[in-house]
């Protein structure tokens, strides 16, 4: 097991540098230089003052050393501070010499997110998976036919058209739930059943809506991967030699269907990261996909390069994790019989 | 056995299976009619989709706008049409764009092996681990948001999945017979590529695109519902509904429709690819 982990520890490096070189380019794509949108947040910014800036930046060196301090940023995870924001540090707090603490940007929206992201994949398992069971133990008959049409459906509905429509019908036209942010005004001074209460309520719709098409394509892949074991020698053997239904199902398939879902999970993180953009603007939602989308409409390079570096590695280590749960549940896997 | 059948008939097997397979029928009955608006939108469209009425401010559906009028009272049916033009075209072209992209560099990779394999296998990883909606967005705050830089980046960040397809096609298909014969009668690199391997690829590679569509319109909608896609005045579904955001307490019309239309289309898309995919690929029988 630890050979594997440090196995697959080993191949993060590449794609870690890959990652690097990606977001250097994407740096570089901005025509003319990233101080002029620096200089639109201060008209008085002096042709000085962004020759400094230039300095800061390194935007003076040749390429290659650029790239080189760019990937000693990353490495040190300094993204520097934020050019819309008053110079607040773009991840990590920073102390001044009066020891007055400056929140990092990314410090603060990462909980949000990560919470919303945790709350969707539960979710999406609880719903998920029975849909899918049911799905392929009933195969092509009414049940099947009407999951089959929900996945179909939740493919295709836009996201943010669905919430818009929720946030109208159970926020405006009934006020069953608050319409944006995390808490209501007077969360401070609530108990903590009232603050849980609260906070569910506040999350409910983002929640579900960050988990719609996760909850579509899981329930699809349960019901394929079921289909898929159903049909094998060993659930015919476990029938014919008298086990029930419940047991053949459960037991013995079920089983072998949700490995591969570990890996599904895994993979899906960098869509539920990136979709946080979405749930998270309509609704007011202070995380880390609120903060990029404002922060790509102000232009606000060092916190996008931040926030592009720091939800790729959350890929990463979601990946890991999705591998070595793997491992652990498959020791085929890890032994090096597959793969 | 079954796979010899699958190479030399895949054009016809294609036509039968879209007429054949209800999934697929109903699914190209909606992109063909959706197609066939767009197309003609011109010869259908009521009004001029950017001309201003102040007298027909957020009118309510009726039998003169068929669905409503807008903040600025330009009819809400002609910009739905024109809206089609733009989604569906940024849609396609940035699949071609990926499907290109994906088709060479699989074709490099699976073709070739060694290192020029490994390098493009790891690319493709660094790629996915990037969050696709992160990426798109980053580069568009770098550029200026317009339908060519969507499409284009849309087809750059979306082209990994054609690539491991085509990759895997041509690892399968290598050391089958005609291949070997090919092999034997001298065929160069390039012909053997294009002219046997590639053909013999299609179906996965078709169905791929066809369901990319469906994807592609749902990114592009979202970046014009943020404001950073399609820029007024050009209507697109996404910021047709952007526009209706601000009235949905009093014209629900200007966030129905559009919404609806999205869903439809990528309906449509995933109908018909999943349909392709029943009816081509004996695994999934």
């Amino acid at each position: 097991m630890t050979k594997y982990l440090l196995k697959r520890l080993f191949w993060m490096i590449p794609l870690l540098v890959g990652i690097s070189l990606i977001s250097f380019l994407i740096m570089h794509l901005a025509p003319g230089d990233i101080t002029a949108s620096e200089a639109s947040f201060n008209p008085k910014a002096s042709e000085e003052s962004r020759q400094k800036l230039r300095e800061i930046y390194n935007l003076d060196k040749p390429v290659i050393v650029q790239y080189g301090l760019w990937l000693k940023r990353m490495a040190t995870l300094d993204f520097g501070t934020s050019f819309a924001t008053h110079q607040r540090p773009v991840f990590w707090e920073r102390k001044d010499k009066d020891g007055n603490v400056t929140p990092g940007m990314i410090q603060q929206a990462l909980p949000v997110t990560l919470l919303i992201n945790v709350l969707s994949l539960g979710l999406i398992i609880a719903i998920a998976l029975p849909l899918g069971v049911i799905s392929a133990v009933t195969q092509n008959q009414l049940p099947d036919r009407a999951i089959t049409l929900f996945v179909f459906i939740g493919f295709a509905i836009p996201g943010f058209w669905l919430a818009l429509m929720l946030m109208y019908w159970t926020g405006v036209a009934h006020s069953w739930l608050p319409i944006s942010g995390m808490h209501s005004l007077n969360y401070e001074k609530m108990g903590w059943l009232a603050q849980m209460y609260d906070s569910a309520k506040h999350l409910a719709l983002p929640v579900f809506i960050s988990a719609l098409s996760g909850l579509a394509g899981i329930s699809l892949f349960v019901r394929n991967g079921m289909l898929d074991v159903l049909h094998q020698d060993y659930i015919t053997t476990a029938r014919a030699k008298g086990l029930s239904e419940n047991t053949v199902v459960y037991g013995h398939a079920l089983r072998n269907a949700l490995l591969p879902l570990i890996t599904i999970l895994g993979l899906s993180i960098p869509g539920l990261i990136g979709g946080s953009v979405i749930a998270e603007s309509i609704f007011a939602i202070p995380g880390m996909g609120k903060l990029f989308y404002d922060a790509v409409l102000m232009r606000d390079f060092p916190v996008i390069m931040g926030i592009l570096t720091i939800g790729s590695a959350l890929t990463l280590v979601g990946n890991l994790l999705a591998d070595v749960a793997y491992a652990w549940a498959d020791p085929r896997v890890r032994r090096g019989v597959l793969r | 056995m079954i796979q010899t059948t699958k190479t030399s008939t895949v054009k016809r097997n294609l036509l039968i299976a879209a007429l054949s397979n209800p999934l697929a029928l109903s699914g190209f009955i909606i992109i063909a009619t959706i197609l066939l608006l767009a197309i003609f939108a011109p010869l259908i469209a009521p009004y001029d989709p950017d001309s201003i009425d102040v007298k027909a401010i957020l009118l309510a559906p009726s039998p003169h706008h068929w669905m409503g009028t807008d903040g600025l009272g330009r009819d809400v049916f002609s910009r739905m049409l024109f809206g089609a033009r733009i989604s569906l075209l940024v849609g396609i072209v940035a699949v071609g764009i990926a499907t290109v992209i994906g088709i060479l560099l699989g074709a490099i990779s699976g073709y070739y092996r060694g290192w020029v394999d490994i390098v493009i296998m790891r690319l493709v990883d660094i790629m996915l681990s990037i969050p696709t909606f992160f990426l798109i967005l980053a580069v568009i705050a770098f550029l200026t948001p317009s339908i060519w830089n969507i499409m284009i980046v849309i087809g750059l960040t979306s082209w990994m999945g054609v690539t491991r397809l085509v990759r895997a096609e041509f690892l399968s298909l290598q050391g089958r017979e005609f291949v070997l014969a090919a092999q034997t009668l001298g065929a160069k690199d390039f012909r053997l590529i294009f002219t046997h391997l590639l053909p013999n690829s299609l179906t996965p590679i078709i169905v791929s695109s066809v369901l990319g569509v469906a994807s592609a319109v749902l990114v592009e909608s979202g970046l014009s519902f943020l404001g950073l896609g399609v820029q007024a005045p050009q209507a697109s579904w996404g910021n047709i509904l952007t526009d209706g955001k601000v009235y949905i307490q009093f014209a629900w019309w200007l966030s129905l429709f559009p919404g609806f239309a999205i869903l439809l289309t990528v309906l449509g898309y995933n109908l018909l690819g999943e349909g392709l995919r029943d009816a081509l690929d004996p695994r999934s029988k």
